[in-house]
């Protein structure tokens, strides 16, 4: 749980000693373009002594009490682009990028990382229950919210989306609050991920299905499964719908067996048959990485044809990238690929079969992660059909899926994206 | 040439000033709403003329507390309740929020009554005339831009006409008004005191201040027209309080010369009929009818400001419902509560009325003594903070209220 400005203001300020110096009148941060602000300085009011203010590296902690590191540390000089967070954002009002009002700052959140455990404004406090803990009825709030069941929303406002603050005007968000969606899932995973745990989870739960799914995937795996099984079950089933199949399986593969089951029976039979065919391969496998989502033509079409046979098929519609389209004859067995631009730029009237590469290179479900990603890089590959022992098409496995077994997913991020 | 250049100039003038214009003229002719009006005609006839001198420092007192509201909506372009938010800490606004709700519900309820009132002295029953009336107030609000709400409510200001019409039927000694309008005559004794704070808090009130300040700054004024609106203020006042005064003439000339003593405004107008004709009954009623439309419109929208300012919330008549739901909500709100008090019988309607005066009187004095804190902050209000005059002015009238309220509430 993150600390908040309301339990920081007024506090007490000591110096290690256990000598008292004053209180605390305010926190300065510097302004920054985007990301986490960082907290520069405390301000401390003595009586009638003039305003104190300490570096941040001379703070060792802020909560519960504010702990100085030095009985006399030197004084913060101000450079100009600090924003006071209690006089020029605590209680303004929030405006989206339109200028229509929404809310009011009730609250700042504040987050400890980094190896010096330095602080950082992580986002602005909005809720219901960051109101009643400026009242006081925190606790009162949360009983009512235990007694019926639920839990208490944060509803933060990450600090990336408030725009540089600006002094007499109103805090303006970056966004549309009903387009904050509309940033890219890699950004809102960002987000997520930078924030503490339980407003990431808040943020996570005030998106929609689809983008919520965006955003898990694009999450350390080592996490998704756990942000996931913070959601209710039946949210959780309906994100998994909109995931991707071999990422809805990577996530349900790392949790234990009764949770698995309980979501796969609340998803949709059609989605949930693709990803429990999924799960059935081991994770590290060509079967374990793959995605039923991909586009099949019949045999025997011509250009034209398949190119209507594409419009009105439901695979097709499916499968979000479509750099090839596959072959298979009735037995589900693939007869060729081709790319869509081969197939686009063909004349019309001539026979598919005859523009198609009738050998593509393929892959066994068993083979392994490493391989796959060794054959996709050997032929410049943007995607490799899985192809059992019979013929039979059963996936692909796309280029961005394979080198997740050679580059770390936080590399992944900085490659351009395809799509 | 050189008067044609003038008329043009003139003419500029005046155009800005139309353009700022209303804001203070609505506030100042709400506050003589159905509560009001009975106010004035206890008061006048109670203590007759006696009562007028009372009325002219009124006026200059809401001209002040109106001025200051304007002056920091203009400057600042927020709400009085945002400042507050702002600069006092949640708490506080929260307190402030709870009693201006609590007190405007009241009244708003107050101005149903007024209209059922109204309407029964045309022998209209108040199952019809009320749901009317509540209906016509939200369609107005809920469907019209700022302009045209503005244009309505300033027209239904005109009721003061009949006030006027009324006053002069009665035929008074115009001599001995003219001389009570600045000789005081004041009473050392509680009920009389009492006359005076209720005719203060008639008068000047925390929602006059709130919607005030909200209107300007959703009006967007400037620096630059900020005269006009200083005009508008000081227009406003003294023609409610014209009015006011007209009220208390009427009942002066009439009942206080018979001895006949009322205390609601319907009662005034019935006990008219005898002395001044039917046609005086009538002229009351369809000025308790126009106050009270007119309140019943903007107390509602006093409330809904507070409460969007306070929590930041999308607020003002120039948003859809979609953009502003909260501010409509209340709005509905406050109207249906107001009209079903009235109209279910057995609802404790005076009981939450007092309740609502209470509010009020203990609302005011900290209302007062908050706008002085922030007219008066070098951060706020930079060149525009309030003078010394006015400050002095402000000062005695809290502690004026402040008095007053302990009077109400102790034992003198």
């Amino acid at each position: 749980m993150g600390i908040y400005l309301s339990q920081i203001v007024g506090k007490a300020v000591w110096d290690l000693q256990g000598q008292k110096i004053g209180r605390c009148a305010d926190i300065l941060v510097r302004e920054r373009e985007h990301g986490p602000a960082q907290v520069r300085a405390v301000a401390i009011e003595r009586g009638n002594e003039p305003e104190l203010l300490v570096p941040a590296e001379h703070v060792a902690s802020l909560t519960p009490g504010v702990v100085l590191k030095s009985a006399t540390p030197p004084p913060y000089v101000p450079q100009g682009d600090e924003v006071r967070l209690r006089s020029q954002v605590l209680d303004r009002q929030i405006v989206d990028v339109e200028g229509r009002r929404l809310v009011r700052a009730n609250d700042l959140q504040l987050v400890r990382h980094g190896a010096e455990g330095r602080y950082f404004v992580s986002g602005v406090a909005a809720g219901v229950s960051s109101f009643l803990r400026r009242l006081g009825f925190e606790g009162a709030y949360a009983d009512v919210l235990k007694r019926i069941g639920r839990q208490p929303l944060a509803e933060v406002i990450p600090w990336q989306d408030v725009a540089p603050v600006e002094a007499d005007a109103p805090i303006r968000l970056r966004v549309a609050k009903s387009k904050i969606s509309r940033i890219n899932p890699v950004d809102i995973a960002d987000i997520i991920t930078e924030l503490d745990r339980q407003s990431g989870m808040a943020l996570l739960r005030s998106l929609d299905n689809e983008t919520a799914a965006d955003a898990i995937q694009e999450i350390e795996p080592e996490l998704q499964a756990s942000m996931l099984t913070t959601l209710p079950p039946e949210r959780a089933a309906d994100v998994l719908e909109e995931m991707d199949p071999d990422s809805a399986a990577d996530v349900l593969a790392s949790l234990e067996d009764a949770h698995r089951d309980n979501l796969l029976a609340l998803m949709e039979e059609e989605e949930s048959t693709d990803v429990q065919k999924l799960l059935a391969y081991p994770e590290d496998t060509a079967g374990g990485i793959m995605t039923t989502e991909y586009t099949t033509i019949p045999t025997g079409l011509t250009v034209g044809q398949a190119l209507d046979y594409l419009r009105q098929s439901a695979s097709a519609r499916e499968d979000e990238t479509m750099y090839y389209v596959h072959i298979a004859d009735e037995n589900g067995r693939l007869r060729g690929v081709l790319t869509l631009r081969d197939l686009v730029m063909a004349d019309p009237s001539s026979p598919v079969d005859e523009i198609m590469e009738r050998h593509p290179i393929t892959v066994n479900p068993t083979v392994s992660q490493r391989e796959v990603a060794r054959i996709v890089a050997k032929y410049n590959l943007l995607e490799v059909p899985v192809v059992d022992e019979q013929g039979v098409l059963h996936g692909i496995v796309t280029v961005d899926d394979a080198i997740d077994a050679v580059i770390p997913t936080a590399w992944k991020k900085r490659l351009p994206h395809f799509y | 040439m050189a008067w044609k250049r003038r008329l043009q100039y003139l003419w500029r003038r005046m155009l800005l000033f139309a353009a700022v214009f209303g804001p203070g003229l609505i506030t100042a002719s709400a506050d003589n709403d159905a509560p009001g009006i009975a106010t004035y005609s206890m008061a006048g006839s109670t203590y007759g003329y006696t009562f007028l001198w009372i009325v002219v420092w009124i006026t200059l007192g809401e001209v002040i507390v109106q001025e200051m509201a304007a002056r920091m909506g203009t400057l600042t372009g927020k709400g009085l309740t945002d400042l507050i938010r702002e600069e006092f800490g949640l708490k506080l606004t929260v307190l402030v929020m709870l009693g201006l709700m609590l007190a405007n519900l009241g009244t708003t309820m107050a101005q149903f009554a007024g209209i059922a009132a109204s309407a029964e002295l045309f022998g209209l029953t108040r199952y019809i005339a009320v749901p009317i009336a509540g209906l016509a107030v939200w369609v107005l609000v809920v469907k019209g831009s700022y302009h045209r709400v503005e244009k309505v409510l300033l027209l239904l200001s005109a009721y003061a006409i009949a006030y006027v019409i009324s006053a002069f039927m009665v035929r008074p000694p115009w001599g001995e008004v003219t001389r009570n309008l600045f000789v005081p005559t004041l009473r050392l004794e509680r009920p009389y005191l009492l006359a005076v704070l209720a005719t203060v808090g008639t008068t000047i009130t925390p929602w006059a201040a709130v919607y005030m300040q909200a209107a300007t700054a959703d009006k967007g004024v400037t620096p630059e027209n900020y005269k006009s609106a200083r005009l508008d203020c000081i227009i406003g006042a003294a023609t409610g309080n014209v009015v006011s005064g007209f009220i208390i003439i009427c009942t002066a000339a009439t009942l206080f010369t018979l001895g006949i003593r009322v205390e609601t405004a319907e009662h005034a107008a019935m006990a008219l009929a005898p002395v001044a004709g039917p046609w005086a009954t009538h002229l009351f009623g369809i000025g308790l009818l126009g106050a009270s439309l007119l309140a019943a419109s903007v107390l509602p929208l006093s409330t809904t400001y507070a409460v969007c300012e306070v929590f930041g919330w999308e607020r003002g008549l120039n948003h859809t419902w979609g953009d502003a739901p909260v501010f409509y909500g209340l709005f509905t709100a406050s109207i249906v509560l107001g009209a079903v008090v009235v109209l279910v019988p057995g609802l404790p309607l005076f009981a939450f009325m007092w309740l609502s005066q209470v509010a009020n009187a203990l609302l005011l004095p900290i209302v007062l003594v908050l706008m002085l804190k922030l007219a008066n902050d070098r951060r706020i209000m930079k060149d525009w903070r309030n003078g010394r005059a006015t400050n002095a002015a402000v000062t005695a009238l809290a502690v004026l209220v402040t008095l007053a309220g302990l009077l109400m509430f102790g034992r003198w």
